[in-house]
C-alpha cells in the first residue's frame, strides 16, 4: 500500500480509522477500513460514500483522495482532519458553547457544504456535529456519507431509518419517506443551537419522545399545518398530541444575538416546505451583515499539536500514550458519573444518541460510546455566576 | 448524483470487449437480453420493486463495455447486479433468496435444452449447506465487488419513468390508457437492450413516445420546424436508432438461435463455445 499506517483514530461499527502517511507525498490522510463481510458483500454505507464523495469536491466537504480495493477490505483515502465538532466543542467552547464569531464561520461553512451537496443532488441524511470535522485552518468539512444519497427525478421512496434521533427533521419522525433537502436543513439549525448553548436542542428518547422535545420548543402545528404536511406526504401518520404554545427562542438561547434567532427560527421550521434551503439560509442577514462570515483563525496553539512530524522516530507512540491516558481519565470520569446517577435513580445519558433499533443494553453502551456528554458529567442545574437559564441537562418528562 | 450518468464512448461501443475476444456481437446482443430477462424474472420472483430491477439491469449492460463474456457469465453479473442494485435503492434482498431463485431460473434453462426437454420441469432444490450453495454465494460476492470495481463506483443509474409522465402530460397523451401502457412497455423492454448505456433518458423516452404512436396511430407535429421530440432535445437520428435497438427485440427468430443463449449462462460455457467455433482465437 502506498500508506504508512499510524495510530488509530477511531472505532465506527463497520469500519476502523486511522492516520496515516502517503510514501510519496508525506501527506497525513485519514484510513477509513472497511471490512468486507461474506454475509452481505460490500457494506451500502461504503458504496454509497464511495460513489457519492468522490465526484464532490468542495472546502467544506471532506475530500475522498483515493480507494483501494483488496479481496478481505476496502481502504478509504480521506483527506485529514484534526478533530470533529463534537469534540472541538468540549475542548474549546465554555461548557461546550462556542464564541458567536466562531458559531458564526462554522455555521456559513456547514450551510456552504450542505448548499454543495444540494446542488448536486445528494442529500447526507446524517449531519450531526460528529460527522463535521474542523482542521487547523479552523475549516469546517462534512463527512460520513454512509447514509446519504443521490435524488433527482422523485420515482422513488426513501428509507426512513435515517438521520441519528436527535438531528431527525420532525417529518421523518412522523414517517415521511418522500423528504428531501429540508431534511438536512433541519439537522443543520440543531447544530447551529447546539453551537450556541453547548447542550443538544431536542434531546429525545425515541422517536415519540423526541417528536414531543420538539413540539416543546417550537410549539404543536395547527390542525391546519398538520392537514397541509399530510397532504405533501400522504404515508406519514399523525396522532393526537398536547398542544405546546410556542417557546421564546432568545429566553431559550440568551447568549444568540437577534439576527441568529431570526435564522434559526427559519431553519427550524415543523413544515418542511416552509424551512429556508441551505443556499437561501446562506444570504440570511446574519451572514451578509458582516464583511466575511466564513473568517475564523484558531489562535494559535488553540488547535492541538501539529500533525504527526515526518521523520521523528517517536512522535506517533508519545502521542498514543497521551491518548490513552485521556481514555483512562474518561473512563473514570463516567464510572464515577455513571455511580452517581445510579444513586439517584436515573439512567446515565450517553452521547452520542443512537437510533432506536440499535440501542444497545446499558452496559454494552459504556463499551460502544466511551463518551459521556460533559453537561452530565458535571450536571449544574444552577450557575450564580451568570443568570443564564439553561435548558435542563436531562429529559424532563 | 451528476444529472447525467455516465455513458459508454465510441470505442466502447464499436469494440466491446466480448467482440474483442471473438465473441460474434449478435451472440452479445442475445446474451445481453438473456442476462437481462434473468435479471427481471429474478426481480418478480423475489416481489423485489421494479426501480431496483431496472436499475440492476442498467448497471448489467454498462459492465460489458467494460469486461468481456469470456471472463464473467451473465449469470453471475446479472445476480450481483441485482443484488447491488437493491442495496443503492433501499430495498435489499438476503443473499440466500437471490441464490435461491436464481438456481430455479437456471435450472429450468438447462432443463429446457436438456435431454429431458419434453417431460414436465421439476425444481431440485439445493441443500441447505450444501457446496452449491457456498459456490454460488462466492461467486455473487465476487460479481457485486467486480462490478463496483470495474465501474469505479459509478453507480449513479437514472430511471426513465418520472420523465415519461412528465412527456406524456406535456404531449397531451396522459389521459390514453393505452398509449401510457405501451410506452411504458418500451421503456421496460428497453432495458434488454444496451441504450441506458448509450443515450440520454430523454432520448430514450422520446423513442419509446414514437414507436408508442406509431403503433397506435396517433399523430402529433412533426414537420420541421414543429417537430414534438425538439422540445425535449432529443435528436432524430439517436431516436431513430433507439427505436431501432427495442424493435430488434421483437424480430422472429429460428428456434435453435433462441435456446443458444440458455447454454452460455456461464463463462465457462463461453469459452467453450469460443473454442468450438472461433479456431482462430
Amino acid at each position: 500500500m502506498n500508506y504508512i499506517q499510524l495510530e488509530k483514530l477511531g472505532e465506527g461499527t463497520y469500519a476502523n480509522v486511522f492516520k496515516g502517511r502517503s510514501r510519496t507525498t508525506n501527506e497525513i490522510v485519514a484510513l477509513k477500513e472497511i471490512h468486507l463481510d461474506a454475509e452481505e458483500g460490500t457494506p451500502s454505507t461504503a458504496i454509497r460514500e464511495i460513489s457519492l464523495m468522490k465526484e464532490l469536491k468542495h472546502t467544506n466537504i471532506v475530500r475522498l483522495h483515493d480507494v483501494i480495493h483488496s479481496e478481505t477490505k476496502l481502504v478509504l483515502i480521506f483527506e485529514f482532519c484534526e478533530q470533529d465538532l463534537k469534540k472541538y466543542m468540549d475542548q474549546h467552547g465554555d461548557r461546550g458553547a462556542l464564541e458567536p464569531k466562531v458559531v458564526r464561520s462554522f455555521m456559513y461553512q456547514l450551510l456552504k457544504g450542505t448548499a454543495f451537496c444540494h446542488e448536486n443532488q445528494v442529500l447526507h441524511r446524517d449531519l450531526k456535529p460528529q460527522n463535521l470535522l474542523i482542521n487547523r485552518k479552523g475549516e469546517l468539512k462534512l463527512g460520513d456519507f454512509g447514509l446519504a444519497r443521490a435524488f433527482g427525478v422523485p420515482v422513488n421512496t426513501f428509507s426512513n431509518e435515517v438521520v441519528t434521533l436527535w438531528y431527525r427533521a420532525p417529518d421523518v419522525l412522523l414517517g415521511s419517506r418522500t423528504y428531501s433537502t429540508s431534511i438536512d436543513v433541519w439537522s443543520c439549525g440543531c447544530i447551529f443551537a447546539e453551537m450556541i448553548s453547548g447542550v443538544p436542542l431536542f434531546r429525545g428518547r425515541d422517536n415519540q419522545d423526541q417528536l414531543l422535545h420538539i413540539m416543546r420548543i417550537i410549539g404543536t402545528p395547527t390542525d391546519e399545518q398538520f392537514a397541509k404536511i399530510l397532504k405533501d406526504s400522504p404515508e406519514i401518520t399523525i396522532k393526537q398530541y398536547p398542544r405546546y404554545p410556542k417557546m421564546n427562542l432568545a429566553q431559550l438561547l440568551p447568549r444568540a444575538e437577534p439576527l441568529a434567532i431570526d435564522l434559526l427560527e427559519k431553519l427550524l421550521k415543523f413544515d418542511p416546505a416552509e424551512r429556508l434551503s441551505a443556499s437561501e439560509a446562506l444570504l440570511h442577514p446574519y451572514f451578509t451583515s458582516v464583511a466575511n462570515p466564513a473568517a475564523y483563525n484558531p489562535a494559535p496553539g488553540a488547535m492541538g499539536p501539529p500533525a504527526y512530524n515526518f521523520p521523528h522516530p517517536h512522535g506517533h507512540q508519545a502521542q498514543q500514550h497521551i491518548q490513552q491516558q485521556q481514555q483512562q481519565q474518561q473512563q473514570q470520569q463516567q464510572q464515577q458519573h455513571i455511580q452517581q446517577q445510579m444513586q439517584y435513580g436515573r439512567q446515565p445519558m450517553m452521547y452520542p444518541p443512537q437510533m432506536p433499533q440499535q440501542v444497545p443494553m446499558p452496559h454494552q453502551m459504556q463499551a460502544a460510546n466511551p463518551r459521556v456528554h460533559p453537561q452530565a458529567m458535571n450536571p449544574q442545574p444552577f450557575n450564580p455566576g451568570s443568570n443564564v437559564p439553561y435548558p435542563a441537562p436531562y429529559p424532563t418528562r | 448524483m451528476p444529472a447525467l450518468p455516465p455513458l459508454a464512448s465510441l470505442a466502447q461501443l464499436e469494440n466491446s470487449p466480448s467482440t474483442d475476444d471473438g465473441l460474434p456481437a449478435v451472440l452479445e446482443e442475445d446474451l445481453r437480453a438473456y442476462g437481462c430477462k434473468l435479471i427481471h424474472q429474478a426481480g418478480i420472483l423475489l416481489t423485489q420493486k421494479q426501480v431496483a430491477v431496472a436499475a440492476a439491469q442498467i448497471l448489467f449492460q454498462r459492465f460489458w463495455y467494460v469486461s468481456s463474456m469470456k471472463h464473467f457469465g451473465v449469470g453471475d453479473i446479472g445476480m450481483g447486479a441485482l443484488f447491488l442494485a437493491s442495496k443503492l435503492e433501499e430495498c435489499p434482498i438476503r443473499m440466500r433468496d437471490l441464490i435461491n431463485v436464481y438456481d430455479v431460473l437456471l435450472q429450468r434453462a438447462a432443463h429446457t435444452i436438456g435431454p429431458k426437454a419434453d417431460t414436465p420441469f421439476k425444481y431440485h432444490p439445493m441443500s441447505y449447506f450444501g457446496t452449491a450453495f457456498y459456490d454460488l454465494k462466492e461467486s455473487l460476492v465476487v460479481a457485486e465487488m467486480q462490478i463496483l470495481k470495474r465501474l469505479g463506483f459509478n453507480v449513479h443509474v437514472v430511471l426513465p419513468y418520472g420523465t415519461l409522465i412528465n412527456y406524456l402530460q406535456v404531449l397531451g397523451l396522459i389521459k390514453q390508457e393505452n398509449a401510457c401502457t405501451k410506452a411504458w412497455g418500451y421503456l421496460n423492454d428497453a432495458f434488454q437492450t444496451p441504450v441506458y448505456a448509450l443515450y440520454q433518458i430523454p432520448t430514450i423516452v422520446c423513442a419509446a413516445i414514437l414507436l408508442t404512436i406509431r403503433h397506435l396511430n396517433i399523430s402529433l407535429p412533426s414537420e420541421a420546424p414543429n417537430c414534438w421530440w425538439e422540445l425535449f432535445d432529443a435528436c432524430w437520428e439517436d431516436m431513430w436508432n433507439v427505436c431501432g435497438y427495442i424493435m430488434r427485440l421483437y424480430r422472429e427468430r429460428p428456434e435453435a438461435e433462441q435456446k443458444r443463449v440458455l447454454g452460455l449462462v456461464s463463462k465457462k460455457d463461453v469459452r467453450r463455445w469460443l473454442e468450438d467455433n472461433v479456431p482462430d482465437k
